[in-house]
């Protein structure tokens, strides 16, 4: 078991380094906690674990700033953990390199999810990125600019297509609304949510089954939107 | 040149009414001189009587004296014989004389006192009735700047001033807008003191440099109305900042009760789960521990919904729910609410109603989320099994209207409104679980976004309204940049 998948789980409460310790174990993980930001950080150099899972409320240091110090050597997927109303402090941490959130209370479903799609996500950083992304009967070629459900070519206008490009590259990971806008229309733009609303919307009109309840392109309230696959 | 105007008006009317007075008798003097012959001497000395009291009631004592002088001269230089000189022989003509000019003086002074006293007491119904306007006008507002503002006005009306200004202590100086403040320094300077000291004061600049002593008294009278007036408005902020507090207080206490037994609820079916678990009372493979832990599964959700409401409900009490306006699509929050909720909302059926044509509105995604979850909710909560919940929205009179009906129970019409109180339940609290917040929550944000909620019995159930104004700061959504077709 020593190439089992290395987590990192940096949270101050000692039950949920508990839980999910027990938890993540009993699934195959080789599990580590620390419960100061410092001690993160140093475990993280030290251990080079595959996920970190990160408390945004940690007693020595806010836990946007840990993101961001990681993000200064390291690509390693963070997902982070924080309490119901604060999109602020998680589109920040989001802004400052993470690349998913919980909101606690969760579900362990939902932990086991987000850290699958983290697990997929790192093997693509390191491996050669796939030009062909396929969700369901949708397959999008980034390389050709071509979009097809079954047999069928979807046309994209060029906004629509730079922004399922964008949705699809970063498949499983949630994008914050600034991201996407900076990304997409330009920092000029960056405020301008309503762009993005308007487009989302034709973009689900031609790819989802039923706009109104997507399943590839899902809202994250207050956060953004993220692209999935399953 | 204008100052030498001035002065030379100024004489004017100082001295007019005695040359105006020369001139009355005068001119009488000349008519009872062509009259002489036809003319008995007391009954001109009795004619003369007349212009002297006018005169005097007119032009005051001042002049009513010197006109009796002078009548007393003229009388005696043209009408007592010898004529044209002021020696007097006939002894009756003497005694004439000498009564004309008692008679004359008296009724100079009479009149001239009446004359007096009546001025004043004019001038002292004028200010009784200034007064009298100054403090219906103030009792009516409660608010400080009211009271400054009618103030002022009434200062300046009274004082005939140029400008003037009330500076409160603690206050920005209040002073009405229609004409500059002027550079100079204020005439006129009256503290407004109140029993617990002074609380501000009233500048007036009035181009006539004097100010009579009893212009100072009003004003000062003014004054002590505004002190009252506004310690009375202190006092009145000073009993609703109580209130609110008493209010707040009120409602943690009923917080207290109701969330102690709220939350007891579903910690004692978890600990009763978790510890039948634990301690093998239940084998973990019979069917009863997959009921033992979706209970506890539910009941730590539930758990987690009413400390997200307490959450939601304190921050609309402290007024610290602001709204994170952006432009947003109603059917996106919707249909997210719904894929969230897609497990509480298998046993009704859900139908959406919202057209495409839309305009964007300008709201706080996660919270109009929050309107439709416990709306939603609330409905699920109370509408038997199988039953339809409609959502349908439109625009109306310039606002996005928002409908949620639903098949549940009618709700007789004096509670309707009621049901947006915090803690309000119709049916005893057993019944059905929750916080009794969900729609007072609703109530607080959409009030929060300038809307309005209220709920109405339909035909067959109970429907929630809401409207959203379409608008943000006065402007609609900016038009989106145009995008090319790709081939």
């Amino acid at each position: 078991m020593s190439n089992a998948p290395h987590i990192l789980v940096i949270d101050d409460e000692l039950q949920i380094q508990r839980a999910i310790r027990t938890i993540l174990t009993e699934k195959g993980f080789k599990v580590t906690t620390a419960s100061r930001g410092e001690e993160g950080l140093t475990l993280a150099a030290t251990n080079e674990p595959d996920i970190i899972i990160l408390d945004l409320g940690l007693p020595d240091m806010d836990g946007v700033q840990v993101c961001s110090r990681l993000r200064e050597w390291t690509q390693c997927p963070i997902i982070i953990l924080s309490v119901r109303d604060s999109e602020r402090d998680k589109v920040a941490a989001l802004d400052a390199g993470a690349d998913d959130y919980l909101t606690k209370p969760f579900g362990i479903e939902e932990l086991l999810a987000r850290v699958r799609v983290a697990l997929r996500h790192s093997a693509r950083v390191q491996g050669t990125q796939s030009k062909i992304v396929k969700a369901g009967d949708l397959q999008i070629d980034l390389a050709w600019h071509i979009i097809k459900r079954g047999d069928e070519e979807i046309k994209l206008t060029g906004t629509e297509y730079k922004l399922l490009s964008y949705l699809a590259s970063n498949l499983g990971r949630v994008l914050t609304h600034q991201s996407i806008l900076t990304h997409v229309w330009g920092p000029a733009d960056a405020d301008h949510t309503e762009y993005l609303r308007v487009y989302m919307r034709q973009l689900r009109k031609k790819l989802e089954v039923d706009p109104e309840r997507p399943q590839y392109i899902l809202t994250e309230p207050g956060i953004g939107y993220r692209f999935i696959a399953d | 040149m204008k100052s030498a105007d001035m002065r030379i008006s100024s004489l004017i009317s100082r001295f007019g009414k005695y040359i105006l007075s020369v001139g009355v008798i005068a001119s009488i003097t000349a008519i009872f001189f062509v009259l002489r012959d036809e003319l008995d001497t007391t009954l001109i000395a009795l004619l003369y009587l007349i212009p002297l009291g006018l005169i005097t009631a007119y032009w005051g004592l001042g002049a009513g004296i010197t006109s009796a002088l002078l009548t007393f001269l003229a009388f005696n230089y043209f009408f007592i014989q010898p004529y044209y000189t002021l020696a007097v022989h006939r002894a009756t003509d003497v005694v004439i004389l000498i009564i004309f000019l008692i008679v004359a003086v008296v009724i100079s002074q009479l009149v001239g006192r009446m004359q007096a006293s009546l001025i004043a007491a004019n001038a002292r119904e004028r200010e009784a009735t200034q007064l009298y306007e100054l403090s219906i006008a103030l009792t009516s507002s409660h608010n400080e700047n009211d009271i400054a503002k009618i103030l002022a006005k009434q200062v300046l009306e009274v004082s005939n001033g140029e400008h003037v200004e009330i500076n409160l202590m603690g206050e920005e100086s209040f002073h009405l807008d229609e004409v500059q403040k002027p550079l100079r320094s204020p005439e006129l300077v009256v503290p407004i003191q109140s029993a617990r000291g002074l609380i501000g004061e009233i500048l007036l600049w009035k181009t006539e440099s004097t100010i009579r002593l009893e212009e100072k008294r009003l004003l000062e009278t003014f004054a002590s109305q505004g002190a009252l007036a506004l310690e009375r408005a202190r006092l009145r902020q000073a009993e609703s900042r109580a209130k609110i507090l008493e209010e707040s207080d009120n409602l943690k206490s009923i917080l207290l009760s109701s969330v102690s037994h709220e939350l007891r609820t579903p910690l004692s079916t978890i600990k009763a789960a978790a510890s039948s678990l634990r301690g093998h009372e239940v084998s973990w493979d019979s069917p009863a521990s997959v009921e033992l832990i979706s209970a506890i599964d539910d009941e730590a959700d539930h758990l987690n919904m009413l400390v997200g409401n307490l959450l939601d409900m304190s921050r609309i009490e402290s007024g610290a729910l602001k709204p994170k306006r952006e432009w947003n699509i109603l059917s996106e929050i919707i249909g997210s609410v719904l894929a969230h909720m897609r497990h509480l909302a298998e046993e009704h059926q859900v139908k959406v109603d919202v057209p495409d044509s839309l305009p964007l509105i300008p709201v706080d995604y996660v919270q109009m989320g929050q309107v439709f979850t416990n709306l939603l909710s609330n409905s699920l909560k109370y509408a038997p099994v199988n039953s339809m919940i409609q959502i349908h929205a439109q625009i109306e009179n310039e606002m996005m209207h928002v409908q949620v009906s639903n098949q549940s129970p009618q709700i007789p019409t004096e509670h309707l409104e009621r049901i947006f109180d915090k803690f309000y339940r119709i049916t005893a609290a057993d019944r059905v679980t929750g916080t009794g917040l969900g729609l007072s929550i609703c109530k607080g944000i959409i009030e929060a976004h300038d809307g309005k909620i209220w709920a109405e019995n339909i035909a067959d159930g109970l429907a929630f309204h809401f409207t959203l104004p379409l608008k943000w700061d006065g402007a609609s959504p900016l038009k989106l940049p145009t995008d090319s077709e790709t081939e």
